[in-house]
């Protein structure tokens, strides 16, 4: 091809990128704004109108929050209500998947035949969560439940109940029994980012006779921080907009005087039990201000950095893109 | 100039796509009539014993049939998005008369006031469904709520009787309990999402309260904080519940799934169970089984007949077949067949007595001198079935909770 042609070629695509960015651009947005931000918006809307459409002001958050159902700490006995029981699962149930998953990732690090350990722990993570809840459900059972037979022949007569007929156990089996269907996915995580570290590091620690311990301390940890933060933020995430788990294990006013209801539960009474798409626009709202917060606090962490780890994934991206950027190209890093 | 070609190589293999697949696709088969859908709560050995009455309908007018079984509980938040988008899931639905008067006077039930004959049903069995001249439903057959269940040849065997008092059936509980006759405790507490203790507790309510006091309830003159229905509780249920006053440890099983718990009553593992008259249609041989309701109570006393209600949509595709289903469940043909297999009571008139089993004619003896009684929590309905029913459980779990549970059951009475 002559210059004259190349240079022609040149313009021609240079003229036509914007509208191919476009292009691409639109589709995607179009349905974001009408799946997505006009939904969120109208619920957003929704959440400060009296049913016959007069307009509330906060007094649909003030009656939501107000309600014993979302927080009632009245007695600080069982049940606490929604927005305490979400609460306490991330309190209970992100810490113990996380370490969980973390130990037996470092655990199986080295064992032969670990990918067929770990498909099986990661068999409760493909579970439906529906299903999970059935199961937990027969677990506690007092007659056929493992759960409340292990405790009898353990002599715990106490625990070898019926654990879904009593508030306390309810709630908290709940909490300990999901851990089993989560922990599989802190597992794989955790595994991908161990690869990740350079096999160098744990030799160099080694060399300088760091105990396995320092070693986990000074090496393993510091670097699996990016995973830890999706590990986290995922688990509260699900954690925040639990509902089947809770529902097939219990009923949808989430059992025995409540005890294990959560902010989702609620949520689906008010709309779809209630008619009430006030109230349950409000649950929605807070539900959405919480996962934007969990959201952001990940997004600055992980994307924009903070710290020492300031823009590094930033940094790395520039680079990456730098690298991949075809020359002569008129496409801006 | 790469991208150009990218581009139109889409547009060109996107057009002709989508002409091969217009011009080259089998022609659309022909239309087949759908089936007449009908929702009900039955499944298993119940749906087994309804369906001989949707095949009697099926022969008698040529119109199929297709019965999907839903719960009810299931129901109550699925309709409401079904009528709002102006459509149904069937057309022909069995849900309580609450729900069917709420919806039906909301124009999403066809009104079946000429299709029903209010004249061929007892006297007063279509007021639920009523408001004004408009009749939004109809009524299949009933069940009764009458007592404690047992097996006789259980009671003989042990020598246990049938008490005629409270102080009588208090000792009933505890010599079942020191006798060691029962794996458990001596009576099983039947659970799903909770209905079943409520069907004890308006057993209860009916009984030392009166009839007066269920139907002051559901009339919402009487508040469950009332001391009169406090006493209900305290001096009869909570007593039998709390450890250490009438049995040892509580006289009730923790609440398990009833269907199931069916099985293990009658195998011996619990000497009592409340249930309704169903439950003389799940066990075998049936002619050994009894029913005691509640002893020493107000007379008369109460007994709730909870009727199976049906309606159809207003959307329903097939409009008029689904009348003419009504109309048959509504006949004493249909609900004659019904009786038949047991556990179930018409609510027309001209089903004769030969047609209930022996059992069921027992139960029907039991009611001579009972007011009959609607369904509480049906009758109320709404989000306070739900309520109702998680506070019951936390009685059975906490009965020491007594007022805490009853001022949350008033919390969520309708206004």
């Amino acid at each position: 091809m002559s210059a004259k042609g190349e240079r022609a070629k040149r313009s021609l695509s240079s003229s036509f990128q914007p509208y191919l960015r476009v292009i691409f651009f639109v589709p995607a947005t179009v349905l974001l704004i009408f799946l997505v931000v006009y939904p969120a918006l109208q619920t957003l809307l929704l959440s400060f109108y009296h049913p016959p459409g007069a307009f509330a002001r906060l007094d649909n958050y003030g009656s939501v929050l107000g309600n014993r159902q979302t927080i009632d700490t009245s007695d600080w006995s069982i049940p606490y209500g929604t927005l305490v029981n979400n609460f306490l699962w991330i309190a209970i149930h992100l810490p113990l998947s996380l370490f969980t998953g973390l130990y037996l990732a470092l655990t199986l690090q080295k064992v032969r035949g670990a990918s067929i350990v770990k498909s099986f722990i990661f068999l409760g993570m493909v579970t439906p969560m529906i299903v999970g809840g059935i199961i937990l459900r027969f677990l506690f059972d007092e007659k056929s439940g493992i759960v409340p037979r292990a405790f009898g022949l353990l002599g715990i007569s106490g625990l070898a109940i019926q654990w879904t007929a009593y508030p306390e156990t309810l709630l908290f089996g709940l909490i300990f029994g999901s851990v089993w269907l989560w922990v599989g996915f802190s597992l794989i995580v955790y595994s991908a980012g161990l690869t990740t570290i350079p096999r160098d590091y744990f030799e160099a620690a080694q060399m300088d006779g760091a105990s396995a311990w320092q070693t986990f301390r000074k090496v393993t940890w510091p670097l699996l921080r990016p995973t830890t933060l999706t590990v986290v933020t995922m688990t509260i995430l699900w954690e925040l907009k639990l509902f089947d788990i809770v529902f097939a294990a219990t009923n949808p006013n989430g059992g025995v005087g409540g005890a294990a209801d959560v902010l989702a539960l609620q949520m689906f009474r008010y709309a779809f039990m209630a008619g009430n798409f006030n109230d349950a626009a409000v649950v929605a709202t807070l539900l959405t201000g919480l996962t934007l917060l969990v959201s952001t606090w990940m997004f600055k962490r992980i994307i924009i950095g903070k710290g020492k780890n300031a823009g590094r994934l930033e940094r790395a991206l520039r680079r990456l893109w730098a690298r991949a950027k075809p020359q002569g190209s008129v496409l801006k890093a | 100039m790469l991208v150009v070609v990218v581009v139109a190589l889409l547009l060109v293999t996107n057009v002709a796509t989508g002409l091969a697949v217009y011009y080259l696709a089998p022609a659309t088969p022909a239309p087949t009539v759908q089936p007449l859908r009908v929702i009900g709560p039955w499944s298993a050995s119940e749906k087994d014993k309804f369906l001989p009455v949707l095949n009697l309908f099926k022969n008698t007018t040529g119109i199929n049939y297709e019965y999907i079984t839903t719960r009810q509980e299931d129901l109550q938040s699925l309709l409401p998005n079904w009528f709002a988008a102006r459509r149904a899931p069937a057309d022909l639905i069995f849900m309580p008369s609450s729900f069917v008067k709420t919806y039906g006077t909301q124009g999403h039930a066809a009104d079946l006031a000429g299709t029903v004959s209010e004249s061929n049903y007892a006297a007063g069995a279509l007021d639920p469904l009523k408001d004004g001249s408009k009749i939004y439903g109809g009524a299949y057959t009933g069940k009764v709520k009458p007592g404690f269940w047992y097996r006789q040849s259980f009671f003989a065997a042990h020598n246990y009787q049938v008490p005629t008092t409270w102080t009588g059936f208090e000792a009933l509980l505890r010599q079942i309990e020191t006798d060691g006759s029962v794996n458990n405790t001596p009576i099983i507490s039947g659970d799903g999402v909770g209905w079943p203790l409520s069907d004890v507790v308006e057993h209860f309510l009916a009984t030392y309260g009166g009839p007066d006091m269920n139907k002051q309830i559901m009339a919402k003159t009487l508040p469950w904080t009332s001391t009169s229905v406090h006493d209900v509780f305290a001096n009869y249920l909570v007593r039998t519940l709390t450890p250490g006053v009438v049995c040892v440890a509580s006289c009730w099983s923790a609440p398990r799934q009833w269907d199931t718990g069916v099985a293990e009553w009658w195998k011996g593992d619990y000497a009592l169970y409340f249930m309704g008259s169903w439950i003389t249609g799940m066990v075998t041989p049936n002619s050994d089984i009894r029913v005691m309701p509640l002893p020493g109570g107000v007379n008369p006393s109460g007994v709730v007949f909870a009727a199976d209600y049906f309606f159809v949509p207003t959307y329903a595709s097939r409009l008029n077949d689904a009348k003419r289903l009504a109309a048959f469940l509504g006949s004493s043909a249909a609900q004659q067949l019904q009786v038949t297999v047991g556990g179930h009571i018409a609510t027309v008139t001209g089903v004769p007595l030969s047609a209930y089993p022996a059992v069921d004619a027992r139960i029907a003896a039991n009611l001579t001198g009972k007011v009959i009684l609607s369904d509480l929590d049906d009758t109320i309905g709404g989000t306070f079935q739900g309520t109702f029913w998680t506070q019951l459980q936390a009685l059975w779990a906490n009965p020491s909770n007594l007022n805490a549970v009853l001022t949350n059951i008033q919390a969520a009475m309708p206004p």
